[in-house]
């Protein structure tokens, strides 16, 4: 805040306000959509509190501005020698927000809580099979099986205080009632909560007994939630507020117009695409073939990925903003595989001949569901498909909901073809075949966003290769033939990356992270 | 006039049952709140026994049972998505949607009826038309447009008002309160001229109407003849008249503020109950949705009975007969 502003300010709002204008001066105000609905970091595995919690808490590995994964509460880690796992050396003479010395207890404490039934980030556990304190800092997770990813799939499992969490009553996540641990924390990361109103606002402050150096210069912060778009790019272009995210893509020329404002545009990790229902013996929304499913055909899910215009989207309806994509992670996520990086070409013609080969010269029609609240322009996008599809004979009957009500749908199977965006939880390649691409499974908890239950054998035996697989060039290649076994049968056509739009004041630095999570530590106020 | 009272109060626990059994019939077609309660990387498994948790495999009837019978025992509940109680949640919100209401309609009542009576004393002048036609186009634009313009033009050009939120609150216990400071006043402003704009034209144009139709009437023009004062006439003998219907368009008027204000609330991300029932809806969070209707039909009940006893008040001659 400038002193004029500083001044005009105090001017308008009075003596009454002389007192709180003192602290305000150089708090940090930033906005996003969602409210963090928990303080409890194994209680809601969701983006909007992983992401504000990683302020607070901290991990054992944490993630770098490159994504890639770096000691945190952990200093060193290496495979357990003639058994599965890892052990997990710990930094000493970190504390907690409330004073009280962090050790392996803590950290076996934290897995019995977020591997409790009650938790809702118990899926990270699943290859635990125990976990052994060695000593005050060394700790071991023994798995089923080689995991060589198991480090970086624990990277948001936050360690929480074991002594606060009994003394307060709150060993495990809430499931019915709330407990302390859903509106206060005690965390060992930089910034501390200073007060909370759920829905309303939450400040912040610098731990300043934080261990590390990574630190930019704010020290007071103050998060406001702003559900309304038009309503947070008027907060931050009136200057209440220095930083929101994220902006609609039809906003960001007002930003960019405007002195003394930027936008920081970047990839997300999450792929867009259509998935198609390939265990449906017929289709249940078309008006002319009832009896069979023509998605069953590869030759007619390729002819759906050839009438796609992915640069018409791209200008049209996305402002420029998207790269394409050939598979279901973006190019620079580990697993990437480059030796199958073309996509379909939008061919028109061939998308007809491929039709016709498959016995429907003239197309047919059939149901696609899209949201119309969950990603980024995501019926406009449909109904640009749609257009596309309609082009060659594919008469999509497009049918758009709000999210909450969407994946019900999917699960229940109401669709011929449907949209569908996957971020990948791990940032490994192995996460989108393990969730999308490996036949259902509940058992096994596989294949599990696979609505269409997209199968075939041979992928369904690389997975757990993939998953145990040590060297990275052996691993490389069975995530290749993955997807060139994808690719080639079209199980899903992806679309295109999503873009990240976040808008600040000119004076202020932040660093954009590819999963979209926000770090307070990043930001300098200039 | 206590045996009216209570009679109301008896009758709004059945017109409260009859909202939740309504809406509670509606929510299954909002949405799946477990898909919204749980991350992706979430087990089947896991999500079907969270459903059986939270009884959302019973039947209809037995969830509309727990949900009424749990109500009238006076528990309210935890939200599915802060897992706080629920009473607790609307009780914090109530306030700032309240506080909000009582401004706007104030704003609509001292601009509204002035204006309601000048216009109908000088149904051709030009100051008329001017009010009439700007209201007209105040009715007409939506709500989310007016609080967006206002916005824009208050907050974001010239800088005076905060664009949003609810800053220089002090609370009383449970009551957090923006009448009490200058910034508290200054966020007020914006979002309750929003809400008030409509109810001003409203009440405008009813007193207008009203008051044309007593100026026509016979004792005003035998007061005219008998030389009292115009000032007295117009706004002691021909205003008091008009009132019974005004209040009562006002006050069925202003349950819907109350209830709608969930508009003006998102614009201006004003923390109120409106707001919270949005984030509800997105989240499928039941049971805060089905409180807040059943707080939302409370409000009308208990509105309609100030309403009347408002009209005793007013209209001596209804005294008279209750009293007989």
């Amino acid at each position: 805040m400038t002193i004029s502003k500083y001044l005009r300010g105090t001017a308008l709002a009075g003596v009454a306000m002389l007192a709180a204008t003192a602290t305000m001066a150089d708090t940090f105000r930033y906005a996003t959509t969602t409210d963090p609905q928990t303080l409890d970091p194994h209680a809601v595995n969701s983006a909007p509190v992983l992401s504000f919690l990683n302020n607070v808490y901290e991990g054992l590995v944490r993630r770098g501005r490159g994504m890639a994964i770096e000691p945190s509460l952990a200093t060193a880690w290496a495979p357990l020698e003639g058994e599965n796992g890892w052990r997990f050396s710990l930094r000493e003479g970190v504390t907690f927000h409330d004073g009280s010395a962090f050790t392996s207890a803590d950290v076996m404490f934290s897995y019995e809580r977020a591997s409790n039934e009650a938790s809702d980030v118990r899926s990270w556990f699943s290859p635990v099979t125990e976990v052994r304190v060695v000593d005050d800092f060394t700790i071991e997770f023994v798995t089923n099986a080689p995991n060589p990813l198991f480090p970086d799939s624990i990277a948001n499992f936050m360690i929480m205080d074991s002594d606060w969490a009994a003394a307060n009553d709150s060993a495990l996540p809430a499931r019915d009632a709330e407990n302390f641990a859903t509106r206060n924390s005690n965390g060992t990361g930089p910034y501390q909560i200073t007060a909370r109103d759920p829905g309303v606002m939450t400040r912040l402050s610098q731990n300043t007994g934080w261990w590390d150096d990574d630190f930019g210069n704010v020290t007071e912060a103050e998060l406001t939630p702003i559900g309304n778009a038009a309503t947070g790019l008027a907060a931050l272009l009136s200057g209440e507020i220095d930083f929101i995210e994220p902006v609609p893509l039809q906003d960001v020329a007002q930003v960019e117009g405007r002195d003394g404002f930027k936008v920081l545009e970047g990839e997300e990790t999450r792929v867009i695409m259509f998935g198609f229902g390939h265990e449906h013996d017929a289709l249940l929304y078309s008006s002319d073939v009832t009896d069979t499913n023509p998605f069953q055909d590869a030759r007619v899910r390729m002819a759906a990925a050839h009438a796609i215009n992915i640069d018409a989207i791209d200008r049209v309806v996305m402002r420029g903003k998207i790269d394409a994509a050939s598979q279901l992670v973006p190019a620079g996520i580990s697993g990437y595989s480059e030796a199958n990086s073309d996509r379909p070409a939008y061919d028109p013609d061939r998308a007809k001949a491929l039709l016709a080969e498959a016995g429907y010269p003239e197309g047919f029609s059939f149901g696609l569901k899209c949201t119309n609240d969950r990603y980024i322009n995501d019926e406009a996008v449909c109904r640009a498909a749609a257009s596309m599809f309609a082009a060659v004979g594919l008469d999509a009957e497009l049918s758009t909901g709000p999210v909450r009500d969407y994946w019900n749908q999917l699960r229940a199977d109401e669709f011929d073809m449907y949209l569908l965006g996957w971020s990948p939880g791990t940032f490994d390649h192995e996460h989108p075949i393990r969730f999308l691409m490996h036949t259902q499974d509940d058992k096994k908890k596989l294949g599990s966003w696979n609505f269409g239950n997209y199968s075939n054998a041979r992928v369904d035996e690389l997975l757990p290769l993939i998953q145990q697989e040590l060297v990275p060039a052996t691993r490389q290649s069975m995530i290749d033939e993955v997807v060139a076994i994808t690719q080639e049968e079209q199980a899903y056509i992806p679309l295109y990356v999503q873009p990240l739009i976040w808008a600040m004041k000119e004076n202020v630095d932040v660093t954009q992270r590819a999963d979209n999570f926000f770090m307070l530590r990043w930001v300098t106020v200039n | 006039m206590v045996y009216f009272i209570l009679k109301r109060l008896v009758q709004s626990v059945f017109v409260m049952l009859a909202v939740a059994l309504l809406a509670f019939s509606l929510f299954r077609f909002v949405g799946d709140p477990v898909s919204q309660m749980t991350g992706t990387e979430t087990s089947v498994e896991d999500r079907e026994r969270l459903r059986e948790e939270l009884g959302l495999n019973d039947s209809f009837p037995v969830q509309f049972g727990r949900f009424s019978g749990d109500m009238l025992r006076g528990d309210f509940g935890f939200s599915y998505r802060t897992r706080q109680p629920v009473a607790e949640m609307i009780a914090t919100r109530i306030p700032a949607t309240l506080e909000l209401g009582i401004v706007a309609l104030l704003i609509s009542l001292v601009v509204g009826i002035p204006a309601g009576v000048y216009t109908a004393l000088r149904p051709r002048g030009f100051i008329t038309q001017t009010i009439l036609m700007t209201t007209l186009i105040g009715v007409s634009i939506p709500t989310f447009v007016i609080g967006i313009v206002l916005i824009f033009l208050f907050g974001v050009q010239l800088g005076w008002l905060p664009t949003f939120g609810r800053s220089g609150t002090v609370d009383f216990g449970v009551w957090k309160t923006s009448f009490l400071t200058v910034d508290g006043w200054r966020s007020l402003i914006l979002p309750a001229l929003t809400l008030g704009v409509y109810q001003l034209t409203l009440t405008m144009r009813l007193v207008r109407a009203e008051m044309m139709e007593v100026l026509r009437s016979d004792y005003v023009r035998f007061a005219t003849a008998r030389g009292i004062p115009y000032k007295n006439l117009y706004f002691k003998h021909a205003l008091a008249n008009t009132m019974i219907p005004v209040i009562t368009i006002i006050g069925l008027q202003f349950g819907g503020v109350i209830a709608f204000s969930i508009v003006t609330e998102s614009v201006f991300q004003w923390p109120g109950m409106g707001l919270l029932f949005l984030e509800s809806i997105r989240f499928v969070d039941i049971p805060v949705m089905g409180v807040y209707l059943v707080v939302i039909a409370f409000f009308f009940v208990l509105v309609n009975m100030l309403v009347d006893l408002l009209y005793l008040v007013i209209d001596p001659r209804l005294r008279v007969k209750e009293a007989a």
